[in-house]
């Protein structure tokens, strides 16, 4: 991969299932050392991406390159170039956590000697040295994940894929999750593609974070540059004692604030692009009005307030699920 | 590219069997009980038996022996009867599996009738299929007992000493070790799923195999590791059954170490050609319980018209043409020949040839409509 190239880019890319099309003309780069983000709900066509990008499956139209291979004409290099967490537990039950990480350095064909020397470095940092030589069937679904993590980047790869790593992991696992991706961020210059539903995960570890939905991007900057963009993005409540309706006339017309509203009782209801300048103004045109607050809070915007503005609704909507009849009902077809 | 990272693959489905031993038991446990409780509960009339029949008296008693066998062909169809003038080749014909017995009425039997003596019809029977075999004596105790109702003489207690002496071609099989071919190729069957197809589709349910489809293994990697670690384990399931079965029913391998190799050979090629089958048909499955569900029905479509359990000329015609092409026929036939006649290499060449091809067949489809990607 040359210095200077994007870990990751997508031209147009597209997959089209049928008459359904569950990726529409993808545009977005990843950088290298970059954490990118791939925020949506389920059903929003961003595991279509990964699958293509993992070259999983293959695209319907435009180009996709990852470590500088188009996933079309080169998949064998793009394979030999990524790590790959899938959404679901795929580690062997029937293997040792050090038999599911040898094995699959051979699968790279690491020698044996880089397998052992890297497989126990990686089963030290994601912590499971102790339990190395026990049956991954005794694991619990945390230590499982960091298995698969370990597994995943025994070969060392450009860029590492993680499809919803924390997804039915309890709070102290997906911590340890998160702990483990932060270690890697700061201790090598691996790319990380993260797709997850979760708000908090993608805002507390990604440089950058796609929105999708619909199958298409549908914004895409820093978690803060995200928030940025909503309109009245931090949102004041504040109570005073003595005229709410002269004061909501009064704030009305001042920089920095969008809306103004009455809130039943004394209080008052204001949106601002800015509350951390807007507050010192609002206090001093309230005091010298001669009326006093009695309390005020500040909300800052989420991710969740984000993803709601450019979809209209919220990461928890999920379409129904569509099943093949040759497939089974035990396996929905993931978009 | 077809390197040696197949041995990967191979390495992880041997551990993983290896540490599930219940699999390798059922393959070996399940086709004997089996097939021993569907054995000995199938019934069934023998039909179109081939027989060769060699008439040297030509007297009033013989004729009317042949007159019987005949309104057998006629009317229940139990045998079809072939005429031939030296017993000797007729014997022959039987070993080569040409007909299932031969009837010899010997110059003197209608005088020795009639003189009061005791006659005797020689049966040279296939006895390896020992179905068939005791049918046919069944079928020429019924033909000499007409003799005896219908000619009354002075001399009538010696007519009732019209016997039968059979003559065997090979060491006497009896009905339990004249399964074992058929519990090897159940084995087979059996091993061959649970090793092959059925792993690879559990595998993909459970999304292991998404694991190592974003790795640089080739899909001949990826085939030739399930083939290769599938084989291995079906093989040893299929040996380990030989030699339980003769154990079971204190037999042995007639020829010898050469007849041993040339066994393992037939289970290794039906092996590999049955694994590359269910891979082809199932493989592309996306639920373990649609192979459950298609195996059982393979299994009966493959297995009981294979001559196993029952004569492959007791069927009607169209599924006799089915079993020609049935590898699982040929599987069991070569086995049945080398085990209990101690047959050679050129015996059975034609159902080798017949495995070998099929082998061939099946790799190239398994490989043509293995996905590489989801």
């Amino acid at each position: 991969m040359e210095p200077d190239s994007p870990a990751i880019q997508t031209k147009d890319l597209t997959k089209r299932f049928g008459a359904f099309t569950a990726v529409d003309q993808v545009n977005f780069e990843v950088r290298r050392g970059e954490v990118f983000g791939l925020l949506g709900p389920n059903g929003a066509g961003k595991t279509t991406i990964v699958r293509m990008l993992t070259t999983l499956i293959v695209p319907s139209g435009g180009h996709a390159f990852v470590a500088g291979f188009d996933v079309a004409r080169y998949p064998r290099q793009v394979r030999e170039n990524i790590g790959v967490i899938p959404q679901a537990l795929t580690s062997d039950l029937d293997l040792t956590g050090w038999e599911n990480v040898d094995i699959y350095g051979e699968f790279f064909g690491l020698s044996r000697r880089e397998r052992r020397e890297r497989g126990h470095r990686l089963l030290h940092m994601v912590g499971l040295t102790e339990r190395a030589n026990d049956l991954v069937a005794t694991y619990s679904g945390g230590m499982r994940r960091r298995l698969e993590i370990a597994r995943g980047l025994i070969h060392s790869p450009d860029v590492l894929f993680l499809d919803e790593p924390t997804i039915g992991l309890d709070p102290q696992s997906r911590r340890a999750v998160w702990d483990l991706l932060e270690t890697l961020r700061k201790e090598s210059e691996i790319t990380i593609s993260l797709t997850t539903h979760y708000m908090d995960e993608a805002e507390s570890l990604c440089d950058r974070i796609a929105i999708v939905d619909g199958g298409k991007i549908i914004a895409l900057d820093t978690p803060v540059g995200l928030k940025s963009m909503v309109p009245g993005a931090d949102r004041i409540d504040l109570v005073v004692e003595k005229n709410p309706t002269a004061i909501a006339e009064m704030l009305k017309p001042m920089p920095y604030l969008r809306e103004v509203n009455l809130d039943g009782g004394n209080r008052l209801q204001l949106s601002s692009n800015d509350g951390a300048r807007a507050i010192p103004k609002i206090l001093e045109a309230i005091d010298a009005a001669g009326d006093h607050v009695t309390s005020i809070t500040v909300q800052k915007l989420s991710l969740e307030d984000v993803f709601i503005h450019f979809t209209g609704r919220t990461l928890r909507d999920e379409p129904a699920k569509k099943v093949s009849l040759f497939v089974g009902a035990g396996m929905p077809q993931q978009r | 590219m077809f390197g040696l990272k197949f041995l990967a693959i191979m390495r992880r489905d041997l551990k993983k069997l290896s540490r599930n031993p219940i699999t390798l038991v059922s393959v070996i446990l399940m086709p004997i009980v089996y097939l021993v409780i569907i054995g000995n509960s199938f019934q069934g009339q023998l039909k179109h038996l081939p027989i060769v029949v060699v008439e040297q008296d030509h007297g009033l008693y013989a004729r009317r022996i042949v007159e019987q066998l005949l309104a057998l062909q006629a009317g229940p169809k139990t045998v079809d009867v072939t005429f031939e003038n030296d017993p000797g080749s007729a014997v022959d014909e039987v070993r080569d599996g040409l007909y299932k017995g031969v009837v010899v009425i010997p110059p003197d039997f209608s005088h020795d009738v009639a003189e009061g003596r005791i006659a005797q019809i020689g049966l040279f029977t296939d006895n390896v299929d020992s179905i068939s075999s005791q049918t046919l004596e069944g079928v020429l105790d019924q033909a000499a007992a007409t003799v005896r109702v219908a000619f009354v003489t002075a001399r009538e207690p010696k007519l009732n000493d019209i016997s039968l002496r059979p003559g065997w071609l090979f060491p006497y099989v009896d009905y339990d070790r004249s399964l074992i071919p058929g519990v090897i190729v159940m084995a087979i069957f059996m091993g061959s799923l649970m090793s092959g197809v059925f792993n690879w589709v559990m595998d993909k349910f459970m999304g292991v195999t998404e694991c190592y489809l974003v790795t640089p293994l080739s899909r001949w990697d990826i085939a030739g590791g399930i083939l290769a670690s599938g084989v291995t384990v079906t093989s040893i399931g299929g040996i380990l059954v030989l030699f339980l079965g003769l154990m079971i029913t204190r037999g042995k391998i007639l020829g010898g170490p050469m007849a041993l190799l040339m066994l393992i050979g037939i289970i290794v090629i039906s092996s590999a050609g049955l694994l590359a089958m269910t891979f082809s048909m199932l493989g592309r499955a996306g639920h373990p319980r649609l192979v459950g569900t298609f195996s059982g029905f393979l299994n009966v479509i493959l297995f009981f018209p294979s001559g196993a359990i029952y004569p492959v000329e007791s069927f009607p015609p169209w599924l006799r043409a089915f079993a020609h092409f049935n590898p699982e026929t040929h599987s069991v036939s070569a086995i049945k020949q080398i085990l209990f006649k101690g047959a050679d290499f050129s015996a059975v060449s034609g159902d080798i040839a017949f495995l070998l091809i099929f082998m061939v067949l099946m790799l190239i489809l398994a490989s043509v409509s293995f996905k590489r990607t989801l």
